[in-house]
């Protein structure tokens, strides 16, 4: 079987998140291979490649660090058709939080499907099939012409709830309609009631009026959303929810993006806490914001990893997370 | 009188935008390009370019507060969003293509970059041996260029401490791991210190953090190499639906070939020609110098054209003595001396290959030392490199925006507007006529 030998997990990482490049190394058991990806002086990205990825199962993780998407999206494009040319067998994409997500569709005139301009771009480079967790929207799915793994967070928000309060105690709330799907699925895990708020948004990244669908009285109200980006929402929602008798407000939130005057924001707001995965690399803002509490994610990622390598099925992280 | 056009601007260039909008009589489109909070760009264009012929310019060039890596994904969201929005064609115009130059990286025969200790204290921050040397009477005309710095002091002071080179790899490169992306200039010092070590051996492209480059070491027995994104980025443009493209004096003509719609790759020769016969008194009897052997055709076409003198010099990367390991030294082919000199080259990044011609051309007697360029980048130390050469005039165009470049160098800057160029091409390509008349004017 020596033509089996070379087929390895190869680990390259980009810049944007080597924490969790590290985390997931470690958890596989290998090491993360040797290159080094920067910039020149005239701002072109180099990426250098100290080791053989010849007839390798390559996974490339690469995150997009909050203010820096397209830095890190064309460096991922550039490892992406590297390792096309340097002969790897197969090169998985993963891409924890998928840049772009939300421009997914013509909401006006001449706007641009971003997304799907993103996901042609990584199938031109040359990636053979895309890993990543908690699409804005999963039709973004069919933007691709290969396979593409979405992994969820919410076996791990179960565990988080299920170890942290009783379910009876609490109502899942949606903060948007868009959302209602993700938070009716784990309030129907849960067995506990459930809640919408209605919002009107006359711009991105500007919330208007609020409006509060169902019963939160005494309860303990857990907001539930795939990204916090000014986290403008999810401050408005929380106080509605106080305004309407909730005894505590937390949110859990796969993607913490937290950019703009997110932190100063959530310090000032009546939310509990924000409780995030590090999809996004999160930086110092753990220290800045005492409301912040982080799910580690990297081991569904792993193990999704590990499964897709040895041609195991992933769907049992569908329902399950590893600890 | 162009109907049907629409002119669609990037963040890049606006100036150079606006100059081709008022060459062919008409306002650029109306456009909404910023980024929004969390880093993704954000387009919208709001003027409608159903059926109409679109022109999207775009130049490859980061700086002044903007990215490189971002004007790219401005540019293909606007190719995909106009595609989207039914335009009849769009045409992407890079008056300076990006990431069209193989990189290079100095490599040592182990196949990992030569590190040299840093020079001695003292310097300037610009360093560097493309400093004109201070002529003093008897001093040697010498026929070739040997390694710059004195090389027996160097090893001598290799041999002593073995400690002057970089740390250990591991530590470096973790250290740093958060200063990756944007950190300009955050590591001023170690930087300073970095690009001073690489003395000998120069490359044309400068690193912002060249210890990681250093400190990195290719698993045994692996030659490292560099990805080559040539062939991505043009894949991209058409991915994202480019149907033509328009760019000037790319730096390997193959990229073309890279393409599957088609290139029109415009000269800036005319330009400099031109500049040439207006601006050099007694031009004919000047001499037009490559600086390396790449840039041969290309100089060797304009000296053929206006039926000047030619030569060339040639970085020698052979050992010249044994302890003399791998140093780019410079020969010049051909005569210069008392003569005006006219440096030929397409681009101009770090400015390191023009200064060390300009210092050898010096003094091999040059009297006046002219450099004509396409594309000036100048990133990294170019200014105060070529602030402190010995040329005496550098001559580009406004492919990127020389703005910042004309205040911080004065009249040793002298800037040709392409925007008639780019102008009369879109009026061509859109109006279906030949655009070789563009490649010779004289």
């Amino acid at each position: 079987m020596s033509g089996e030998m070379a087929n390895e997990i190869k680990l390259i990482s980009g810049r944007s998140h080597p924490d969790l490049s590290d985390k997931i190394a470690k958890r596989l058991g290998v090491e993360v291979a040797r290159t080094i990806s920067l910039n020149y002086s005239n701002q072109e990205t180099s990426f250098t490649v100290g080791e053989s990825v010849r007839d390798e199962d390559v996974f490339i993780i690469q995150s997009t660090a909050t203010g820096n998407v397209n830095e890190g999206l064309m460096e991922l494009l550039i490892m992406i058709s590297a390792c096309r040319t340097a002969s790897a067998r197969r090169i998985t994409a993963v891409i924890p939080n998928f840049p772009y997500a939300r421009q997914d569709k013509k909401d006006k005139s001449r706007a641009p499907i971003s997304a799907r301009l993103v996901a042609n771009m990584l199938q031109t480079a040359g990636a053979n099939h895309i890993v990543t967790v908690d699409l804005h929207a999963s039709q973004i799915q069919g933007f691709f012409s290969v396979p593409v793994d979405n992994l969820y967070a919410e076996p791990s928000f179960l565990r988080y709830i299920r170890e942290n309060f009783k379910s009876e105690d609490c109502v899942i709330v949606s903060p948007d309609a868009g959302g209602a799907k993700r938070a009716t699925s784990i309030a129907d895990h849960l067995n506990t009631a459930f809640a919408l708020i209605h919002k009107e948004r006359p711009r991105p990244n500007v919330v208007g009026r609020m409006v509060l669908v169902g019963n939160v009285e005494d309860k303990v109200a857990i907001l539930v959303d795939d990204m916090a980006d000014t986290c403008g929402t999810l401050v408005k929602a929380a106080a509605v929810l106080k305004e309407n008798g909730a005894k505590a407000v937390l949110a859990l939130v796969t993607h913490g993006i937290l950019s703009g005057n997110a932190i100063e924001t959530l310090n000032g707001s009546v939310l509990e806490a924000l409780v995030v995965t590090n999809t996004v690399p999160l930086g110092d803002k753990v220290e800045r914001c005492p409301k912040l509490r982080v799910i580690d994610i990297s081991p569904t990622i792993a193990e999704a990893i590990r499964r897709t390598h040895n041609g195991e099925s992933v769907s049992y992280l569908f329902t399950h997370a590893p600890v | 009188m162009v109907r049907n056009i629409v002119i669609l601007g990037g963040n890049s260039h606006p100036r150079l935008v606006e100059s081709v909008c008022n060459s062919l009589g008409l306002p650029s489109c109306n456009r909404i390009l910023t980024k929004f909070s969390s880093g993704e760009s954000r387009c919208e264009i709001q003027d409608s370019v159903r059926g109409k012929d679109v022109y999207i310019i775009q130049t490859g060039f980061g700086g002044n507060g903007s990215k490189l890596n971002d004007h790219f994904m401005d540019l293909c969201i606007m190719i995909s969003a106009c595609k989207t929005g039914s335009a009849r064609r769009v045409t992407a115009v890079l008056p300076l293509f990006p990431y069209s130059r193989q990189p290079d990286l100095p490599y040592k025969k182990a196949g990992a970059p030569l590190i040299q200790p840093p020079s001695e204290n003292g310097r300037k921050d610009y360093t560097f041996d493309s400093v004109p040397a201070t002529p003093a009477p008897g001093g040697p005309k010498s026929s070739g260029f040997p390694n710059p710095a004195d090389i027996t002091n160097k090893l001598i002071r290799t041999s002593l401490g073995n400690g002057s080179g970089p740390a250990s790899p591991k530590a470096n490169g973790k250290a740093n791991g958060d200063a990756y992306f944007g950190g300009n200039g955050v590591n001023g010092t170690q930087e300073h210190q970095d690009r001073r070590g690489q003395t000998g051996n120069f490359t044309t492209h400068d690193y912002e953090n060249l210890s990681i480059v250093n400190a990195f070491e290719a698993r045994p027995g692996y030659k490292q190499w560099v990805a080559q994104a040539g062939t991505l980025v043009a894949n991209l443009l058409t991915c994202a639906g480019a149907d033509h493209v328009i760019t000037m004096d790319l730096h390997d003509p193959q990229v073309q070939g890279f393409f599957d719609v088609p290139v029109d790759n415009l000269y800036g020769r005319p330009l400099l020609k031109q500049y040439i016969m207006q601006n050099i008194p007694n031009y004919k009897e000047a001499v037009i110098i490559s600086p390396d052997a790449g840039g041969a055709k290309r100089a060797t076409a304009i000296a053929d054209s206006m039926g000047m003198d030619f030569a060339l010099i040639h970085k020698e990367r052979r050992p010249t003595r044994i302890t003399d390991r791998q140093n780019a030294s410079m020969m010049l082919v051909g005569n210069v001396a008392d003569r005006v000199c006219i440096l030929l080259d397409d681009i101009a990044d770090t400015g390191n290959t023009i200064t060390r011609a300009a210092k050898l051309l010096k003094k091999e007697g040059a009297t006046k030392i002219y450099a004509l360029l396409t594309h000036g980048v100048f990133s990294g130390d170019a200014i105060s490199r070529i602030k402190a050469s010995a040329l005496d005039k550098v001559v580009v165009t406004n492919s990127v925006p020389q703005g910042e470049h004309k205040a911080l160098l004065g009249s040793k800057l002298e800037v040709l507007d392409i925007a008639p160029i780019f102008a009369e091409a879109i009026r061509r390509v859109h109006h279906g006529e030949s655009i070789s008349v563009l490649f010779n004017f004289d």
